[in-house]
């Protein structure tokens, strides 16, 4: 086979040049690093057992890697006993399955910021399938509306400037919303409210996952997530099975290191969820569907995770707590955002985009844009090593290597 | 399965010339060693000198960027354009031509950069070797692209150069070169054995001898990444500046949470290196510092290229040479 990738390069860089021109970016994002740096150098003094946390959190990433299989069934386990329902999804196109045989057609459905609704396309594929579809944090609601991707996944809306916020709100409402934050901010309140109250099902992704109990954890400030998962009568987790950690009391380590270098310093909610709302306060009669949901569900996706946890020299990148912190230290995303990605971003999203989403022609040009120069390790909390992770990418792409053991699985097919 | 990916053609282009010509812009060994003729250095001793014609192709890669710039790569025209360079002993055309704007200055700059460096550390007490017009390029840029089955063929015509040398102990100009020489070059070849210093450490080691520089105003280091990062020499160039009596300022983003210079994708990215390189030299020069210095020939040229400041841009070694009366 010959894959001719001049043009995608070419393509890319056409795109990846026009951002690099782009006056907004680089203010937006001197501005975010700038913000960035201080939050997360002052939070890390206040709390300076951090470093150390975050030690404890590599071992038992790395360990929950091994055990990734272990894991995911006692995970599965621990949500049907919580009287949820688990599911597994191989890949993209069973997840989103699953997603369209438990919603149906015709809902009202109410969604918190995730990185693999992204990878999954959630959201357009539930709206061509025939539901209205709401994206409840509000970066993720400016790009709805002005049909956009996430330029960092955390800060998905870090280019679009208060001007240009007025200008598609005013279009969206059919009303004049003022450039001014707050007003923009209530204008969204108001119209979500509504939303949060008549949807039929709430989407929300979990940071991690604690096997043992089935707890998924959700950490946010907005508190869209608190709303989106609690008053619509279902409830769907889509989490990545590499989410699983063993226990109640690994997950909260992982929580609190994911939020320190994720510049929450003290997050404003966490939410933590191991089934559906209940009551026995009748009788002692246990009742589902309370105030909370009815029904809770969560599908744990795969899609490419466990190709990359064969590989020793990427399963690493699976440690990612996606804090986001390599990206505001990275040179070409300072000037680019996340036009240095494709759906994943940066170094670690160009190793993601080979294995998740994309392949090795969407990473190919992003493998060479990253400058291998090594600061993302510097302060990923994980110390996730991409700079060589990436020189292996590109050893793969310039031998035409794939990814995987798919030798070895056309031997056993043979 | 095999998919045989088709790159941009920059890629193979210096692929090829590193194994064909031993240097990433097939430049010829006389002219890489040209700087080395009234220093009559020996070919042989425990100390080897290495370039790896590093310095002097820095004015040839500027004038390939610019090439690739005003030409779509992906083009037919661009293709021809790199294949002429790249049959250069089959077609019998001259490198020079292809290159006739390279400015003279900047020729005349980048190879006198090896010449300086030999003359101090001479100067500091040691006695160098060099390999002259047959030294080989270190083939970092294999390693680096990913072309790391052609490094393990390449990489013993390299160990065979330095090892008739009967060197120990390799001094490297480059930390680019020092770093694919301490730990990629060892997993390639069990027997390369040989101790790798930079000219970093070298004169660090003997920082107290060296001449002072008559420099009032003040300075900042920019750590190379590969100095910084990958090899952990940060201080030694703080102790180097102490010694020979400068002012010194740093950068918010300095050691091992420097800024790259943008250089590592110029070859593919030539825009966005430049606007990396604007952005490092702005915050160098924030510090308000006159000169920026640094120790890497890609991070030199870098600097420079994103010099809209107009503040020097030195390499440690122009820098130091102030000071030596030969």
């Amino acid at each position: 086979m010959n894959t001719d990738l001049q043009k995608e390069f070419a393509d890319y860089t056409k795109n990846l040049n026009a951002a690099g021109k782009d006056e907004r970016i680089k203010t937006a994002l001197t501005r975010a690093v700038h913000a960035y740096r201080s939050t997360v150098d002052e939070t890390l003094q206040r709390f300076p057992h951090t470093p150390e946390l975050a030690a404890e959190v590599r071992e038992l990433k790395a360990e929950a890697v091994i055990k990734r299989d272990d894991l995911l069934r006692q995970a599965m386990e621990s949500v049907e006993r919580n009287k949820g329902k688990a599911f597994y999804a191989a890949d993209k196109q069973a997840a989103l399955a699953l997603a369209r045989e438990i919603i149906g057609k015709g809902k009202v459905v109410v969604k918190g910021k995730s990185m693999l609704g992204e990878e999954l396309h959630l959201r357009e594929d539930l709206e061509e399938y025939g539901n209205e579809v709401w994206e409840t944090d509000l970066g993720e609601f400016i790009l709805q509306l002005k049909h956009d991707r996430p330029m960092h996944i955390l800060s998905p809306a870090i280019h679009v400037p208060r001007e240009q916020v007025a200008e598609i709100f005013s279009k969206f409402f059919g009303k004049e919303v003022p450039p001014d934050i707050a007003q923009e901010v209530a204008v969204v309140k108001e119209f979500m409210r509504d939303k949060f109250f008549q949807a039929d099902v709430g989407i929300s992704g979990a940071n991690v996952v604690a096997a043992d109990t089935g707890a998924m954890v959700m950490i946010e400030n907005e508190g869209n997530v608190r709303l989106a998962t609690a008053a619509p009568p279902v409830h769907i987790v889509f989490v990545g099975v590499e989410k699983i950690v063993p226990t109640f009391q690994d997950a909260m380590k992982v929580a609190e290191v994911t939020w320190r270098y994720a510049q929450y310093g003290v997050p404003g909610y966490v939410s933590i969820i191991t089934g559906p709302s209940k009551t026995g306060d009748i009788e002692k009669v246990t009742t589902y569907g309370a105030h909370g949901p009815k029904e809770f569900v969560v599908i744990f996706v795969d899609n490419g995770r466990s190709t990359m946890a064969t590989e020793p020299e990427f399963s690493a990148a699976l440690h990612c707590l996606r804090c986001g912190g390599c990206m505001y230290e990275c040179p070409v995303f300072q000037v680019t955002a996340g036009h240095f990605g494709h759906t994943y971003l940066g170094g670690i999203g160009t190793v993601w985009t080979a294995f998740v989403a994309g392949g090795m022609e969407k990473a190919a040009p992003l493998a060479y844009t990253c400058l291998r120069c090594g600061r993302c390790v510097e302060r990923c909390p994980m110390q996730i090593n991409i700079p060589a992770m990436v020189g292996e990418l590109r050893k793969r792409i310039v031998n035409g290597e794939g990814l995987g053991k798919e030798e070895v699985s056309q031997e056993e097919a043979s | 399965m095999a998919v045989e990916m088709k790159l941009p053609p920059v890629l193979d282009i210096i692929r090829s010339n590193i194994v064909k010509y031993g240097n990433p812009l097939a430049l010829k060994g006389g002219e890489v060693a040209a700087w080395a003729k009234s220093l009559n250095l020996p070919a042989q001793g425990e100390l080897l000198f290495y370039t790896g014609g590093e310095y002097q192709l820095l004015p040839y890669i500027d004038t390939l960027v610019k090439t690739m710039t005003k030409v779509d790569q992906a083009s037919k025209g661009f293709s021809l354009l790199m294949g002429v360079r790249n049959v250069l002993d089959k077609a019998g055309i001259n490198a020079e031509k292809m290159y006739a704007s390279v400015l003279a200055k900047d020729k005349e700059r980048y190879n006198t950069v090896c010449y300086k460096a030999a003359v101090i550390l001479r100067q500091l007490g040691y006695e160098l070797s060099y390999s002259g017009e047959h030294e080989l390029y270190s083939g970092a840029l294999l390693y680096e692209l990913g072309y790391w089955d052609d490094l393990r063929a390449y990489a013993p015509k390299v160990a065979n150069v330095i090892a008739q040398s009967g060197a120990k102990t390799i001094v490297c100009l480059s930390p680019h070169a020092a770093e694919v020489f301490k730990y990629v070059y060892p997993k390639l070849l069990p027997d390369f054995a040989f101790e790798i210093k930079t000219f970093v450490e070298l004169v660090w080691e003997k920082r107290d001898l060296l001449p002072q520089v008559d420099y009032a105003a003040p300075v900042v280091i920019h750590d190379s990444c590969r100095l910084a990062r990958e090899l952990g020499i940060d201080e030694q160039l703080r102790d180097i500046l102490t010694s020979v009596g400068v002012q010194q300022r740093e950068a918010l983003r300095n050691r091992k949470w420097t800024t790259c210079c943008g250089g590592p994708n110029k070859l593919l990215f030539p825009e966005i290196s430049h606007e990396v390189a604007e952005r490092r030299v702005n915050e160098l020069t924030h510090t308000e510092a006159e000169t920026i210095l640094t120790s890497c020939p890609y991070c030199l040229s870098a600097l420079e290229n994103g010099n809209a400041a107009n503040a020097g841009v030195e390499d440690l070694i122009e820098f130091l040479y102030r000071g030596v009366k030969p």
